[in-house]
């Protein structure tokens, strides 16, 4: 619940801050010309954020090919093993 | 042809610092160059910088609607065979 109330404190902040730029009247033109876009411009930075997150999160991500190799034979141990005390071991 | 996960790391993470530097220079840089210098030919008319977004952003969530309808539809279809 409080995570809920820090969200919209902040996105209400951010919405009353973009208000007050819109209100101003003491810009120049050029930046006039940014400040309507400043909310898509947000929406697109998160979404090119949140996409660079999962693609670098996939970079990154660690495999271990040799462990792979490793249980597989542990594996196959134990069946042998369970299968020389008599235990039904089902096999694929 | 099978592409690595690392190598599709890399293209989603390239094309979105792409994608983002691009939005940057096109919505907040070049209101500060003068009208006249070449470098408006390589960027569209200042409207569509936020046509393609929400046109994107609406493709993507009907994409997202329409999967959960299908998946949900799919989900319930044996059930209702065997009741």
């Amino acid at each position: 619940m409080k995570q809920v109330f820090k969200f919209f404190g902040v996105v209400g902040t951010l919405v009353a801050l973009w208000i007050a730029l819109l209100l101003s009247t003491e810009l120049s033109p050029a930046v006039r010309l940014v400040v309507p876009y400043l909310p898509v411009y947000a929406l697109v930075a998160l979404g090119c954020y949140g996409l660079g997150m999962v693609g670098y999160g996939l970079m990154v991500f660690p495999t271990c090919p040799e462990e792979a190799v490793l249980l597989q034979k542990d594996i196959d141990e134990a069946k042998a093993f369970l299968k020389q005390k008599g235990v039904y071991v089902a096999t694929q | 042809m099978e592409l690595g996960d690392r190598t599709v790391g890399f293209l989603l993470l390239a094309f979105s610092l792409s994608l983002f530097s691009y939005y940057t220079f096109w919505v907040v840089i070049t209101p500060f160059v003068d009208s006249d210098h070449f470098i408006h030919l390589y960027f569209p008319d200042r409207e569509f910088a936020v046509i393609i977004p929400v046109v994107a952003g609406v493709i993507l969530l009907s994409f997202v609607s329409i999967f959960i309808g299908v998946v949900l539809l799919r989900a319930k279809r044996p059930k209702a065979k065997t009741a």
